[in-house]
C-alpha cells in the first residue's frame, strides 16, 4: 500500500514537472523577444549615434545581458572572430541555428532574425536603420502573438500536467 | 465484480470531462474530441472482462 502511495505521487510529480515546462516555454517567450528588442535597439544606437563597427558592436551587445537571446551575438561574432571567409550574415545565421534549442523562441522568430542578418552590413547608415527599424516592427508583432499564446496555453498545460498525472494512476492502480 | 472497477471507471470519467471543458475553453476542438474518444476506449478497455463474463454466463444459462 505504501510503495502504491508513493509510486503515484511520483507519477503526479513527474507530469506535474513536464506539464510546468511546457508552460514554461510560453511564459519565457514574450521576455526573451522583448529582450531581443532592446538589444537590436541598442546595435541600432550604435550605429546611429557611435558608429561603431559590427564587432565592437556585436560585443557590447553580447555582454551587456545575460540572457539566452545575447548568445546570438557572442556566438555570431565567435564565428566572424575565428573563421575565415565567412560573413556576417553567414554567422549570424549559424548563430541563430545553434542558439535556438537554448531560447523559448520559435521559427517564426528565427526567420525574422534570419531576415534582418542578411540586410546587415549591405547598405548605408539610412538602410542599416530602415531594417532595424522593420525588424522591431515585426518583433513587436510576435511578441503580442506571444503574450496572447501564453495567456491561452499556459494555464492549458499545467492542468493538462496534473490530471494526466492523475488519470494514469487511476489506471495504474 | 469488483467495486474498484466502478470507482476507477467513475474518476475517469471526471477526469476526462474536466481535460474536456480546458481544451474546449482553450480552442483546441479536435483534441478535446480525441480526448474524449480515448477516454471512451479506456473504459471500454476497462470492461471488457466482465463483458466477456456477461456473454459467458449467458451461454451458459441457455447451454448454447
Amino acid at each position: 500500500m505504501l510503495l502504491k502511495i508513493i509510486g503515484s505521487i511520483l507519477v503526479i510529480g513527474g507530469s506535474c514537472v513536464i506539464g510546468f515546462t511546457l508552460s514554461s516555454a510560453y511564459s519565457k517567450r514574450p521576455v526573451q523577444l522583448k529582450i531581443l528588442q532592446s538589444l537590436i535597439q541598442m546595435l541600432g544606437n550604435e550605429i546611429r549615434f557611435m558608429s561603431s563597427i559590427i564587432t565592437d558592436a556585436f560585443e557590447r551587445i553580447g555582454r551587456s545581458i545575460d540572457n539566452p537571446v545575447a548568445s546570438f551575438f557572442t556566438n555570431a561574432l565567435e564565428y566572424l572572430n575565428n573563421e575565415e571567409s565567412i560573413n556576417i550574415a553567414q554567422a549570424w545565421e549559424r548563430a541563430i541555428y545553434e542558439n535556438m534549442g537554448k531560447t523559448a523562441l520559435n521559427k517564426e522568430d528565427a526567420e525574422i532574425l534570419i531576415s534582418f542578418g542578411k540586410m546587415l552590413g549591405n547598405s548605408d547608415i539610412q538602410g542599416q536603420l530602415k531594417n532595424i527599424e522593420y525588424t522591431l516592427q515585426q518583433l513587436n508583432l510576435q511578441q503580442l502573438k506571444a503574450e496572447e499564446a501564453m495567456k491561452k496555453y499556459e494555464t492549458m498545460y499545467k492542468t493538462l500536467g496534473i490530471l494526466g498525472g492523475a488519470l494514469a494512476v487511476i489506471l495504474l492502480i | 465484480m469488483n467495486i474498484d472497477l466502478i470507482f476507477r471507471i467513475a474518476a475517469v470519467g471526471i477526469l476526462i470531462s474536466i481535460l474536456n471543458a480546458i481544451l474546449k475553453q482553450t480552442g483546441r476542438e479536435e483534441l478535446a474530441m480525441l480526448t474524449t474518444l480515448t477516454g471512451l476506449v479506456l473504459v471500454l478497455v476497462m470492461v471488457a472482462r466482465e463483458i466477456v463474463n456477461l456473454f459467458n454466463l449467458i451461454k451458459t444459462m441457455f447451454q448454447f
